[in-house]
């Protein structure tokens, strides 16, 4: 599997440097208080990682890497973590830039409101992702994309209105907010839901010809 | 002798193409040249055997164990080039190392970077700067680099100079010192097969016409010439297959030197495996 995760890790760091000038992007909106474009940058990553099935398909690898020990098994369970540690590098980066911005801006930092969208921000990705790799495991890139439109923009709309609607004062400082009922179901559900997605996208992988 | 790879009654059925019975056997330490024109099924074979392509009856076994049931044992011993299909070509063969370092425990970076030498292919440029040529150079390096034990080869050496060949082939002849070894080699270039090939399995819209030893094929086989009187005087049981050319029929006999004593020809040719081919498909059956 770690063979497989350098490969798509490999594909994509010709776009490191757009997701890092992305990044700065959001710094730069930030210090001048543009829109908070924090919820946006864990998605890019999903969508940078949906290009490697692209390159995949294009040079049939899809096909060649059955040839490996396990291939079929090990590619799967690369894409999801390759994907997951994108996700979570990415998130952690934005994060840490919130807290900065928000300390230059205000000289305090409001743990509650950027931990709120961070948290919805993620879960938002990893829906995207987990309703898009069996998608695209079993209908390939070109026929899942029309998809990829739909849910990206539904769910971007969703986060955004979220993020910018609901009222997360309710939750009293940052302890109580990570110990919240909901915050608990919202990793918990997580957590099934890209179990499930990786169960199925790795049947749909086991089951498929070239 | 002892069997490497074993392919026993392999169907498969597609909407316009079957892989009808397909049976062969390569014993270890030999090299069998797979023919067969294009679309008669020995891409979809080396699919079967790699699992690549599944819903299939019959049975493989490789290594003695069978190929559904030990998938990952099976893997770490089979180098491939498949046409068409290999790393994403953004990719560069540094990246293909640490890749490949990974992935077989008998990976070896120092062979593997001498055949890049070798071949004189860049380390750190993208696949996609790679001529036709360079980039199979760069499939066999990786297919031999992690000491298999059978060699699955679709087109090798296509898009390949005759210099670059001739180093190909000689690859394949030393990899297959080892006895403990095998390679299925399937190709349109039939002079290689004639130089390298032990045995020779020829498929033909998806049925194995012959699977023979490459000498018992080419010092027994012949081609007759003779004209339609003579022709007529031939029993059916004598030959194999016939075609009428312009000036000519020409008579694919599977005993040259028996048919030399029961009709008085003077000569029957030797054949070559495009003879043979093209004969077993365009010609008429006796």
């Amino acid at each position: 599997m770690i063979g497989f995760i350098k490969k798509d890790l490999a594909m994509i760091k010709s776009n490191f440097k757009t997701l890092g000038l992305l990044l700065l992007l959001y710094v730069v909106m930030g210090f001048f208080g543009e829109m908070d474009v924090s919820f946006f940058l864990p998605f890019i990553s999903v969508m940078i990682m949906i290009s490697t099935f692209t390159y995949d398909s294009y040079n049939k690898w899809d096909a060649y890497l059955v040839s490996f020990p396990d291939g079929r098994r090990n590619s799967v369970k690369a894409k999801y973590v390759a994907t997951l540690l994108m996700i979570l590098v990415v998130s952690l980066v934005t994060l840490l830039l919130s807290f900065i911005i928000a300390y230059a801006n205000n000289k305090t930092i409001n743990y509650e409101q950027i931990l709120s969208t961070m948290l919805g921000t993620l879960f938002g990705t990893l829906l995207v992702l987990s309703v898009m790799y069996p998608i695209i495991y079993k209908f390939g890139v070109e026929k899942a994309r029309i998809w990829i439109f739909l849910i990206v923009f539904g769910v971007v709309l969703a986060v955004s209105l979220l993020a910018s609607y609901i009222d997360f004062s309710f939750v009293g400082g940052v302890l109580s907010f990570i110990n919240n009922y909901i915050v608990l179901v919202l990793i918990l559900f997580s957590i099934v839901m890209v179990y499930a997605s990786y169960r199925i996208s790795l049947r749909i992988e086991l089951k498929k010809e070239f | 002798m002892e069997n490497i790879l074993e392919v026993k009654n392999l169907s498969k059925t597609y909407d316009n193409f079957a892989l009808k019975d397909v049976s062969f056997n390569l014993p270890k330490g030999m090299i069998m040249g797979f023919i067969g024109e294009n679309g008669a099924g020995k891409t979809t074979t080396i699919k079967a055997i790699l699992n690549i392509i599944q819903n299939y009856s019959g049975d493989i076994e490789i290594f003695g164990l069978n190929n559904r049931k030990e998938d990952g044992r099976i893997k770490e011993n089979i180098g491939v080039v498949l046409d068409d299909m290999f790393f994403p070509e953004i990719l560069t063969p540094n990246d293909i190392n640490s890749i490949m370092k990974s992935s077989y425990k008998n990976w070896d970076e120092k062979r593997f970077y001498t055949y890049l030498k070798d071949f004189a292919l860049p380390t750190n440029k993208q696949i996609k700067t790679f001529s036709k040529g360079m980039r199979k150079k760069l499939e066999i390096a990786t297919a031999l680099s992690h000491y298999p034990k059978l060699l699955l080869l679709d087109e090798p050496t296509a898009g390949l100079d005759p210099i670059a060949r001739a180093e190909v082939i000689d690859l394949f002849q030393n990899f297959i010192e080892n006895e403990e070894c095998a390679i299925l080699l399937s190709s349109h270039i039939t002079t290689d097969l004639e130089h390298i090939a032990d045995y020779i399995t020829f498929i033909n819209n998806g049925s194995i016409l012959l699977s023979k030893t490459k000498d018992e094929l080419l010092d027994h086989y012949g081609i007759v010439k003779c004209t339609e009187k003579e022709f007529k005087t031939i029993h059916k049981k004598d030959y194999i297959r016939y075609r009428k050319t312009k000036y000519a029929y020409e008579v694919l006999v599977e005993d040259k030197k028996e048919f030399k004593k029961k009709y008085p020809v003077e000569v029957v040719d030797k054949i070559t495996l495009d003879d043979l081919m093209v004969l077993m498909i365009k010609g008429e059956e006796a």
